[in-house]
């Protein structure tokens, strides 16, 4: 039998009974649709964390205080044995670090003039903006000054500026932040938000300045960059060694860029999976529904599948046919469920442009998938059975 | 026709169709189950937070030092500032009408350590209000001096993992404890809670919030726990503390006040939504199993059309033959819900069994909505087919 002849047999089964494959389609298709919805929205959240996550490069290493064994959120708790700018400073004598940014972080009013706003501050040095890629609009970011006796220079972000200056321009004014003076020396481009974040709302000054301002002797973090072509975790053992050989004892966490992904990834994919677990439910019921209508068809057709066997039909062709004709219903319910997807996706991205795409290759490649295991799983026993009709009897059967 | 033999003429067709009733039932039964299921789930979820918040006080305030201004809110969590937030600012709002217990905590990690035996260790410095506050409770020896505001006494309570860890086997109380160079007198051991809302206790110490000012060289408080007496209400009182800080720290009002009911209000909103999305998404199988109802029902109804016109011959109005085929699906739903939710009782009770910490319970508006919702997607999908057999004419039927 040909490729075409077993097509337009399976095409004349399935017009047969229009109605009840058209809602035996239906009913696959929102299981497939509910699963690949939900796959696609797991997976874009999960591209769009580890991008928010990456957009830093991949070679960055970040050191807190407190060895992590206990708690979390050590670095914004008060401690004895932090980490200071003099161990920020000591790790740049590393060869393989190509620069560090200390970080400290807290909220201050920022004054000009009459207005004052009450704001994220971060004390940074002048690597933070190749470190963190942050753009800058005006002028330039904080200079490359001493560790430990910066300048007093504040770089604004986009959204701060605006706010204590309108559309004027802010280069070279002076604004008081808690009281003490700093210049103001750029102005970066906007950049959105980052872990809930506004990063366009921060003012970046020189760490030695934050500390001093926020009364502490330790940084809550030290990212650093490191060349490229090392291995994460190698720079991990070279930086504990060297803050050790500086502290004494372990009291530190060094976090790598593939530590966290690592992580993330966990987390992220369990989130996908449940996703996929609750889709699959309405999956489960739409196969059944495959499956009766099958075995039903089946049941109906007996003489016809008599008449073939009489007529000298192989049961492996019959097979063939019967799984044939299931996967083409399943197919069928794949693509419909994919359209509908698609159409989702149109109507979202209408009130949500900057949704990322559900409709992608591997959700399509994985519906379809779905489809045709499915297909061939739930006409494999009706098949079976319909091959295994005695001729005799199933012509009998009228 | 009666009820009785509605029933009795279905339970005859569903018997006979034994296969297709099966399928059907599995079908409606696991949709039911899948949406009680989920939706207790995150209801268990719901309910173990909202009890954690409760056993916490409802009339709490958290007063953290500093203020964001941004468009995008958030409260400042890093608790750095430029102007410290001190002890004295505490007792200050103390004086204060409507305010029942102010507890200053001062939180810091330091490394705690016994002979060769040491550990990093969460740092609290605080009061006893803190330990009411918190509901933490003493399982031996004594709590913290009443004067832990005003005089830097070297004790310190322990968590229950650390008196094993640093400890074991000899009893930690009165002996010493090493803390970043300074020596405390173990006073007390807190009594197992294990976390609480994210903070595990058994792995911290606790000291008079005096003694932490001097161990980590700071007058910075982290946090102000606030529990009101309820003689007072909360907006005056709330208003009253951002004033009074204004004056105390000259002209700015640099701090942020949350209350324990707003942090629980906007926990419940976000478990809710999730549960209603959860649930929305596991009874989409409900529908897919309406689908199915009305295909088989319109096959049904193909192979029965002689039967159909026979009854209508003897006398069946259109209103009888639509009510008998509705009411089949709606026994066929009846007794697949049954099943389902006994399915999700059994998973219930052994997830129970299992994880009794969590304690799963299924609202009641789960069940019913489940199983409200399997009813109306086999009316729904049933009316067409049951329309169909209705309108059969019973002459062409029966010539045939």
């Amino acid at each position: 039998m040909r490729a075409s002849d077993t097509l337009s047999w399976v095409k004349h089964a399935v017009l047969a009974q229009r109605s009840r494959n058209f809602l035996t389609v239906l009913g696959f298709a929102i299981g497939i649709s509910a699963v690949t919805l939900l796959a696609a929205v797991g997976d874009s959240l999960k591209q769009y964390v580890l991008s928010e996550f990456t957009q830093f490069g991949s070679n960055i290493i970040g050191v807190t205080p407190g060895k992590s064994d206990t708690m979390g959120i050590t670095g914004i708790l008060r401690t004895n044995r932090g980490i200071t700018l003099g161990d920020a400073q000591s790790l740049l004598t590393l060869n393989e670090v190509t620069g560090v940014v200390p970080v400290v972080a807290g909220t201050a009013e920022i004054k000009y003039r009459n207005l004052t706003r009450a704001t994220e501050l971060v004390g940074v040095s002048h690597f933070a903006a190749k470190a963190w890629k942050l753009e800058v609009a005006q002028g330039q970011f904080l200079p490359e000054d001493h560790f430990t006796h910066p300048r007093a220079f504040v770089v604004l972000g986009s959204k701060l500026h605006h706010e204590l200056f309108g559309d004027y321009t802010a280069l070279g004014e002076s604004i008081r932040i808690a009281g003490h003076r700093f210049t103001i020396v750029g102005v970066l481009a906007p950049k959105g938000q980052f872990l809930g974040m506004d990063l366009d709302e921060m003012a970046y000054i020189p760490a030695a300045k934050g500390l001093s301002m926020f009364n502490r002797t330790s940084l809550m973090e030290i990212d650093l960059l490191y060349s490229p072509s090392l291995e994460s975790a190698y720079m991990a053992g070279k930086i504990r060694e060297h803050l050790i050989r500086r502290h004494g004892v372990e009291d530190f966490t060094i976090v790598t860029q593939d530590q966290m992904l690592d992580t993330l990834d966990g987390i992220l994919n369990t989130i996908r999976f449940a996703g996929i677990a609750i889709g699959s439910i309405s999956l489960l019921v739409g196969s059944v529904g495959i499956y009766s209508i099958l075995t039903i068809s089946l049941w109906q057709r007996r003489n016809e599948v008599g008449l073939l066997r009489a007529l000298g039909m192989q049961q492996s062709l019959l097979i063939r046919l019967f799984l044939a004709e299931a996967i083409f219903i399943a197919l069928m319910g794949g693509s419909v469920g994919l359209i509908v997807l698609a159409l989702v996706q149109v109507t979202l991205s209408t009130f949500m442009p900057q949704l990322p795409a559900l409709l992608t290759l591997y959700s399509a490649s994985l519906g379809i998938g779905v489809s045709i295991f499915i297909g061939a799983l739930a006409g494999a026993e009706p098949a079976f059975k319909a091959s295994r009709l005695p001729p005799i009897a199933a012509l009998r059967a009228q | 026709m009666t009820i009785n033999d509605n029933i009795a003429f279905n339970a005859q067709l569903l018997i006979r169709h034994r296969w297709r009733t099966t399928l059907l039932m599995l079908c409606v039964a696991m949709g039911v189950s899948a949406v009680v299921l989920l939706v207790s789930v995150g209801e268990s979820a719901r309910l173990y937070v909202a009890r954690e918040f409760s056993m916490l006080g409802s009339n709490l305030l958290i007063i953290l030092p500093g203020k964001k201004q941004t468009s995008g809110g958030g409260i400042p969590f890093y608790g750095t500032t430029t102007r410290d937030l001190t002890l004295q600012d505490a007792a200050s709002i103390r004086q204060l009408s409507g305010v029942d217990s102010v507890a200053p905590v001062i939180a810091g990690t330091a490394n705690a350590s016994v002979g060769a035996r040491s550990k990093n260790v969460m740092v609290l410095g605080s009061t006893l209000d803190f330990l009411k506050a918190r509901q933490l409770s003493i399982a031996m020896g004594a709590s913290l001096p009443d004067d832990a505001e005003s005089v830097s006494r070297n004790v310190v309570l322990i968590g229950s993992n650390l008196a094993q860890e640093l400890f074991a086997p000899h009893n930690p109380l009165g002996k010493m404890l090493t803390i970043d160079d300074y020596r405390f007198r173990v006073a007390g051991v807190l009594a197992i809670r294990g976390e609480s809302l994210g903070l595990d206790m058994r792995d911290a110490v606790i000291l008079p919030v005096k003694t932490s000012e001097r161990l980590f060289n700071s007058f910075s408080l982290f946090r102000i726990l606030i529990s009101l007496n309820g003689l007072t209400d909360e907006k005056t009182v709330i208003s009253d503390i951002y004033a009074l800080i204004k004056k105390r720290h000259q002209g700015e009002e640099d701090i942020t006040i949350v209350t324990q009911q707003s942090m629980m209000q906007a926990f419940n909103n976000i478990m809710v939504t999730l549960t209603t999305i959860v649930g929305l998404l596991g009874s989409v199988s409900l529908v897919v199993a309406g689908i199915l109802i009305m295909n088989l029902s319109l096959i049904s109804v193909q192979q029965r059309r002689t039967e159909i016109g026979l009854l209508k011959a003897l006398g069946a109005s259109q209103h009888v033959v639509l009510t008998l085929f509705i009411s089949e699906s709606i026994i066929l739903v009846m007794l697949a819900s049954a099943i389902g939710l006994g399915f999700t009782q059994v998973l219930l009770l052994l997830a129970n069994y299992w994880w009794p910490t969590l304690s799963f319970s299924t609202p009641l508006w789960a069940y019913l909505s489940a199983v409200c919702v399997a009813l109306l997607t086999a009316v729904l999908f049933s009316y067409l087919p049951a329309k169909q057999a209705a309108s059969i004419s019973p002459v062409e039927a029966l010539r045939k």
